[in-house]
């Protein structure tokens, strides 16, 4: 059911990066919560990592507090952890998604890709709808702060 | 008077979207259509009338024939809304390249 083929292509994200940096560092950035916090953004937030329980079938839970106080809580549970290869997670908080993180050790380099299946392609949509609203209004909130500013 | 529909509500549907790719190449006839699909002639007419409302369809007339041609043009707007997100992910794995940067100049700080 969770084959990777042609008939996921309308509901995933798949990012790739190169990494200008050993896989075993890639890898401690992505497996302790001290790290993860340093990163995990987006900019302007801050991010509470409670639990973080790093082997299949371990718990994971991120808090991101937003520049406005607002929290955003994330739950996930680890599906898959290969040292130095593969971290699989299920984000069980809204929306659902799979996500693959792939390492690929290059010697001085890692190759990175970030694959994220969502639910359906509706869900997918939805998800980037509603991000492109909240930004919109962020937006304007920035404009009307600078026009504020501006004034003064 | 109809309420406005958008894009979304348009592709929010896989019938919706199998008309779409099956026009989007070619424009074909409403008889056509609805002979490729496993629903009944109403639930096409639905689909396409959604279709036209939202602009992505539009119909001409052509002697006996109603021809559908896929306007595409509006559907920029939903990848549109999916390029923002796909940078919202980019710019975690930007701040995580700085941060490996940042743990390597320390890592080597430490060890000259």
């Amino acid at each position: 059911m969770e084959n990777r083929n042609s008939s996921t292509a309308d509901k995933e994200l798949l990012l790739t990066r190169t990494l200008n940096a050993p896989v075993e560092l890639v890898w401690e950035v992505w497996s302790k919560p001290e790290h993860i916090a340093k990163w995990w953004g987006p900019t302007g937030f801050t991010n509470t990592i409670s639990v973080m329980d790093f082997q299949p079938g371990g718990k994971w839970t991120l808090v991101m507090h937003g520049p406005d106080g607002t929290d955003y809580p994330n739950e996930s549970t680890f599906v898959e952890v290969v040292p130095n290869k593969r971290i699989v997670y299920e984000h069980t908080s809204y929306p659902h998604i799979i996500a693959t993180i792939d390492f690929e050790d290059r010697g001085e380099q890692t190759g990175l890709t970030w694959h994220m299946l969502f639910d359906s392609r509706e869900d997918f949509i939805a998800v980037a709808q509603k991000y492109q609203a909240k930004k919109g209004q962020k937006e304007n909130v920035d404009k009307l702060e600078a026009y504020l500013t501006g004034i003064k | 008077m109809k309420a406005r529909r958008d894009v979304f509500q348009a592709i929010a549907d896989p019938t919706r979207r199998a008309i779409i790719n099956m026009i989007a190449s070619q424009p074909h006839n409403v008889n056509t259509i609805a002979e490729k699909f496993d629903v009944t002639r109403q639930a096409i007419s639905l689909h396409l009338q959604i279709l036209i409302d939202c602009g992505l369809v539009a119909v001409k007339q052509q002697g006996r024939d109603r021809i559908c041609e896929a306007k595409l043009q509006q559907l920029s707007e939903v990848s549109g809304w999916i390029d923002q997100y796909r940078q919202h992910w980019e710019s975690k794995l930007d701040a995580m390249e700085q941060y490996i940067e940042q743990l390597k100049k320390e890592k080597y700080g430490k060890q000259e």
